[in-house]
């Protein structure tokens, strides 16, 4: 009880005289007048460099997470400190809404922002505060939900917006508004499309494979809070966080810049004539006007800069010695990002496969050529990286001409592992053999070149197979060789 | 608190940044001296670390403590204080004076105060005050008397406006020689004002809008330097003036 009492903000007996005096000679205690906002400032954040991206493919119930630097705003109004972040995730759909996106806001008064707010359950203004913003963007059908659907009735985009109050400076409600609007306008969710042999596969590209996509935003629903004073309707926009502890009322009205009114929110106990009431709207509307351009300004410039870094950021990749190695690498990430569904099925099969591999069918040894030619590239990016430079097929592993060298050193290791296979098919060409071990001398001991060299010639000639389509769509033409 | 030696030379932590951990005095360096710890230093055996960040401070001939500015205020004894009575009760007053607990006004502690005459404080009366026990543990101890058992201006204040700052800042708005800001707008406008270490700045004037352009002032001079300070306090002046 003693620490409550030390701990609730409170206001002295003088300084709610000083306010109402005050006001009713027109002056309000940071010096603006009545009618006047008070500066609102947006940053965004983009101090996380590195994005951070887990996807997960499973066939149905995706779950991707993806936290990125997009999505997140910081807005000042005055003393007031609000940050917004947005974040997505796959869900499966309402029943009742199967082809429609979800959007939920939380809220989290930290005690930093103000000591009267505690940690654990969301008093009762976090839980207005949620409503009242929550209200203005879903019920006028802000943000666009049918956009975010992947799969009807299976699948679709559910967006998390949340609020973190860092500074409690009053009119908590029209800064966290702005705060989401700016987060949701700046967010942006990683492409999918559908894949599969069946088509119901959903499959999602890295930020670097497809540009993100933003999100659909309708319009603008600017929440505007007016505060109203018990001696003769005395009536302030924005109030301050001492004039909030003074004031018998107030009235949120949610509008856009075209004036339309998305949602009206009033709290406390002092009535208000209904001309009151149509005045603030018209002042709402106006106020609206002027944040949607300050939103709208702040928005443009981030992504101006975005654009701007991205421009920079590649072409710095094309011009550096060591970025080559990171496309090489990026590109075989795409690779397995696309395969790592396939692979985790097939690695049951891999298995199953791997005790009968003296009969060398044509799919184990496509399997362990594509492990081993990337075995290869990996090699030759981390070891050899300035040999390529300028090298005009460098990008692709699949395509680009085998270092032989390496090709060799790399199966022999390979086919040291399972002796057994060579044994079995010691017995076939001979010339090729020998050409093989003669090559092969001066990289590695002859014993191994003799073991390996049967394999060696069976996925050389599967390499020679291989074109570019192979390197792109691989997961087909693999179950299709594991079905036959 | 206090410690018996010192000699060796803290001269290059005074004045400076300090971090909590910091070692600023060995004592075992020291003899047959004695010093005096003040607010955010400690002793560990011979060792004198710092507990909080900020500057530290000494002043002649033995005392030393950390400064800094934040917006929770830590009790200390003899700091002058503005409180706000949250409680009446039969032998104290609780009033908050920002700091972790809420502190303890006896109401026997006013000039020539005895039983028949307790004064009456309602809830959320701004009160001037000064610390007379801060120890650990336990609710500060307040009065509103000085030393000598004068009242000498403490007490409730009536009308005006209470704002609240940084402890940074009303150190600096009494700090002498005069601050720039006070020293300006003070040669121009007639105001009254308290400033207690706590953060709380009471300002009172003939008429609200002065109330108001002080207030704002010394807010902003927060951030500023002296020259600055005095700068944007004179445009201000101008402001009003043609106003």
């Amino acid at each position: 009880m003693d620490s409550r009492l030390a701990n609730t903000w409170r206001l002295t007996v003088n300084e709610k005289k000083f306010i109402e005096t005050a006001l009713a000679s027109d002056l309000r205690i940071d010096g603006r007048k009545p009618l006047e906002y008070r500066k609102l400032t947006i940053n965004f954040g983009r101090q996380v460099s590195v994005p951070i991206f887990r996807p997960f493919f499973f066939f149905f119930s995706c779950w991707v997470l993806s936290v990125m630097e997009d999505g997140s705003a910081d807005v000042q109004l005055g003393h007031t400190h609000v940050m917004g972040f947005v974040s997505s995730q796959l869900v499966q759909p309402y029943r009742e809404r199967p082809n429609e996106g979800t959007m939920s806001i939380f809220t989290e008064f930290s005690p930093m922002a103000d000591p009267s707010f505690e940690l654990g359950r969301p008093g009762e203004s976090a839980i207005e505060l949620g409503r009242i913003i929550d209200r203005g963007l879903r019920e006028s059908r802000a943000v666009d939900m049918e956009s975010l659907c992947v799969l009807a009735g299976k699948l679709v985009w559910a967006i998390r917006i949340d609020l973190h109050i860092l500074d409690n400076g009053g009119n908590l409600v029209d800064a966290a508004n702005v705060a989401a609007l700016a987060a949701l306008l700046t967010f942006r969710r990683p492409e999918c499309s559908l894949g599969g042999e069946n088509g119901q596969e959903v499959v999602v590209h890295p930020p670097e494979a497809k540009d993100p996509l933003p999100l659909i935003v309708h319009h603008l629903p600017i929440a505007v809070t007016f505060g109203f004073f018990s001696t003769e309707y005395t009536m302030v926009v924005d109030p301050t966080h001492s004039e909030e502890a003074v004031m018998g009322g107030r009235m949120t009205v949610t509008v856009n810049a075209s004036g339309d009114i998305c949602a009206i929110q009033k709290a406390g106990g002092v009535g208000v004539p209904q001309s009151e009431i149509m005045r603030c709207l018209r002042l709402a509307s106006d106020k609206a006007e002027s944040i949607t351009k300050n939103i709208k300004d702040a928005v443009e410039a981030f992504n101006t800069e975005r654009m701007l870094r991205k421009i920079k950021r590649h072409s710095t990749a094309v011009a550096a010695n060591v970025s080559i190695e990171n496309d090489v690498k990026g590109q075989k990430d795409k690779l397995a990002g696309q395969r790592v569904n396939e692979s985790s099925m097939s690695q049951m099969e891999r298995l199953k496969l791997k005790p009968d591999e003296s009969s060398i069918s044509q799919n184990d040894g496509l399997g362990s050529e594509t492990r081993s030619s990337d075995q290869i590239s990996s090699q030759r990016a981390e070891g050899n990286a300035p040999l390529f430079l300028g090298g005009p097929s460098s990008w692709d592993p699949h395509t680009h001409g085998v270092d032989p060298d390496f090709l060799k050193a790399s199966l022999a290791a390979q086919g040291k592992s399972n002796p057994k296979a060579e044994q079995s098919s010691e017995d076939s060409d001979d010339d090729v053999a020998m050409q093989e071990k003669d090559a092969s001398e001066d990289v590695k001991p002859p014993s191994l070149a003799t073991d390996s060299s049967e394999t060696v010639e069976e996925q050389k000639t599967s390499i020679v197979k291989k074109t570019l389509k192979d390197a792109v769509k691989p997961k087909n033409r693999r179950r299709k060789k594991t079905r036959s | 608190m206090e410690t018996k030696p010192s000699n060796g030379s803290p001269a290059k932590f005074v004045d400076q940044l300090v971090v909590p951990g910091d070692v600023i005095l060995d004592l075992s360096t020291m003899a047959e001296q004695t010093i005096k710890l003040g607010g955010g230093l400690r002793q560990d055996c011979d060792a004198i670390s710092v507990i909080k960040a900020g500057i530290l401070r000494f002043s002649k001939p033995n005392k030393y403590w950390v400064e800094s500015s934040q917006k929770r205020y830590v009790p200390c004894a003899e700091d002058s204080v503005l409180g706000i009575v949250v409680d009446c009760k039969p032998d104290n007053f609780l009033v908050d004076i920002k700091g972790p607990s809420v502190a303890f006004l006896p109401v026997l502690a006013f000039e020539g105060g005895t039983r028949r005459n307790i004064p009456r404080f309602e809830a959320g009366t701004l009160i001037y005050v000064r610390v007379v026990k801060a120890n650990p543990g336990m609710n500060p101890e307040l009065s509103c008397v000085d030393a000598t058992g004068k009242a000498a201006q403490y007490g409730a204040l009536k009308e005006g406006l209470m704002f609240e700052c940084s402890t940074g800042l009303s150190r600096m708005l009494l700090s002498s020689p005069t601050c720039p800001v006070l020293e300006t707008l003070g040669k121009k406008l007639p105001f009254e004002i308290a400033v207690g270490l706590n953060g709380r700045v009471w300002v009172n004037a003939g008429s609200p809008s002065i109330v108001i352009v002080v207030g704002n002032a010394i807010m902003k001079s927060e951030s500023l330097t002296k020259v600055q300070q005095k700068i944007m306090a004179e445009k201000l002046l101008q402001r009003v003036q043609q106003e």
